[in-house]
């Protein structure tokens, strides 16, 4: 139901290894939660950020929520594509509708997110 | 919480429930951004069945309501509707209503469901004062409402309520559908053409299928109509005005009938006077960022005002709203910032969506 190649903040971000850079992005139960996205803020590229710091924020039609840097690092790719079409927030949060991308991470702060299977299970219980 | 005779319509048609004033209601189905617009563009149904409705008939029963309104019963035309709201002696709002002037002595009022139980005490403990040939009764729990709203509403509405044809925006009357007596109404919550059908709880599910069979009708939540009512700057009881506004400060002033008494009309007066109030006034923003329900409003540095109501609006592409700022800013234009962001927003003119077919 989740990839197995990403690891999970409590927040619903998603963080993924993509050639050297770490992807990060809402995940599926995130994304049905906030219902329609209409605007995603993005961070300007170079933005040094530490894991758990605010570095982008997300707007649907009900509410606007801060997303959180699921590692720290540099931001060095922003998904533009989100300006004209949040809406693949929506249509697909794991894929097209990724936020920025990190490097320099510490590999060692992913040990402290969850795996897919324990992510599975923290929103199961929350519900 | 309590579930409107169409609950179980909701659940089938895949509807997300959630909690509205203690009632479990669908804030939407296929999406709110798809709902919006498709009530735009072709029809949707609307189940606002936890609203409150009053019957009031007989002089003395119109007379009392009188006296409780802000509007005069009296001077609505028969066959239409006026709004107005409902005020305590320090003028604050209780809660906002139209009345619907079906005959002479006649009315048919809608009122919000939150406040139902304080405006329900209220007017029907003048039951007790009139003659036995008057009633003021809520009829609130017997009734459903369903909203028919989009361009082709009346299309489709014709095939089932014939009378329909005939009526005007704001315009009203008593109709039947097969056999039975229901309240008819060209109004609505989202600037399209549009009805407001009250029935008899027992009919809901037959009207709400025979409705949804046609094609291009769908169902709709209180999510595409809250955004669809936003843009077109239509306020809510509850969240854009409670006790604490007076309907000056609610952008209300048309609908107050000066000439007449009413309770909290002499505070009024005295606010009038004084001139000096804050107005609840349509704001925007340049891109898709939307201002926010609780946001401050900035001017130089200060805090001016309160956004009350905010979202992205699907039919304009930017960000609506409605926010209270003091008259020496509401020339629109003026540019403020809203929020712990900053958020650039300008005064607006109303209504923020200019296209709606709601008079066509």
């Amino acid at each position: 139901m989740y990839p197995d190649d990403c690891k999970y903040t409590k927040e619903h971000e998603w963080i993924r290894a993509e050639g050297g850079l770490y992807a990060v992005g809402i995940t599926s139960f995130a994304a049905e939660q906030l219902g329609d996205v209409t605007y995603v803020d993005l961070p300007k590229p170079g933005k040094q950020v530490k894991q758990g710091e605010s570095t982008a924020a997300v707007e649907s039609v009900k509410a606007a929520s801060d997303i959180y840097a699921p590692a720290g690092g540099r931001v060095v790719e922003v998904n533009t594509a989100l300006g004209d079409a949040p809406e693949l927030v929506n249509e697909g949060p794991f894929e097209a509708g990724w936020f920025f991308k990190l490097e320099g991470v510490d590999a060692a702060e992913l040990s402290n997110l969850m795996d897919a299977k324990a992510y599975a299970a923290y929103v199961e219980a929350q519900h | 919480m309590r579930r409107t005779p169409l609950y179980d319509e909701h659940i089938a048609l895949g509807g997300k429930v959630v909690d509205f004033h203690g009632w479990a209601l669908p804030v939407q189905f296929a999406g709110i951004l798809d709902e919006h617009h498709h009530t735009r563009s072709k029809a949707a149904l609307f189940d606002c069945s936890h609203m409150g409705e009053f019957i009031v008939t007989g002089q003395d029963a119109v007379q009392a309501f009188s006296d409780l309104v802000c509007l005069d019963p009296f001077k609505i035309p028969i066959g239409r509707g006026k709004y107005g709201a409902i005020l305590q002696e320090d003028g604050g709002i209780i809660d906002d209503v139209i009345a619907f002037r079906l005959g002479e002595f006649d009315l048919f009022v809608v009122t919000n469901a939150g406040p139902l139980d304080i405006v329900s005490k209220k007017l029907c403990a003048e039951q007790a004062k009139f003659a036995s040939d008057s009633v003021l009764r809520d009829v609130s729990n017997d009734t459903a409402k369903i909203d028919i709203q989009g361009p082709i509403a009346r299309d489709v509405l014709l095939s089932e309520i014939p009378e329909c044809g005939s009526l005007k925006y704001y315009q009203a009357r008593r109709a039947q559908w097969k056999g039975i007596d229901i309240v008819l109404a060209r109004t609505g919550y989202t600037g399209e053409m549009g009805f407001e059908l009250f029935v008899p709880n027992r009919i809901a599910v037959d009207l709400w299928r025979a409705l949804l069979a046609y094609p291009n009708v769908k169902p709709a939540g209180l999510g595409a109509r809250d955004t669809l009512r936003t843009e077109m700057c239509y306020g809510l009881s509850g969240q854009d005005f409670d006790t604490s506004r007076t309907p000056l400060e609610a952008a209300m002033a048309s609908f107050i009938a000066w000439d007449k008494d009413f309770v909290g009309k002499q505070s009024l007066v005295a606010q009038r006077d004084s001139g000096n109030y804050a107005v609840l006034t349509p704001i925007k923003t340049a891109d898709r960022r939307a201002p926010r329900h609780g946001f401050d409003v900035q001017h130089n540095g200060s805090v001016v005002g309160v956004v009350t109501s905010g979202t992205f609006g699907p039919s304009v592409g930017h960000g609506v709203g409605l926010a209270y700022l003091p008259q020496e800013l509401l020339h629109p234009g003026t540019k403020l910032t809203a929020g712990p962001k900053e958020l650039e927003i300008e005064v607006t003119s109303v209504p923020i969506y200019t296209a709606g077919t709601c008079r066509s």
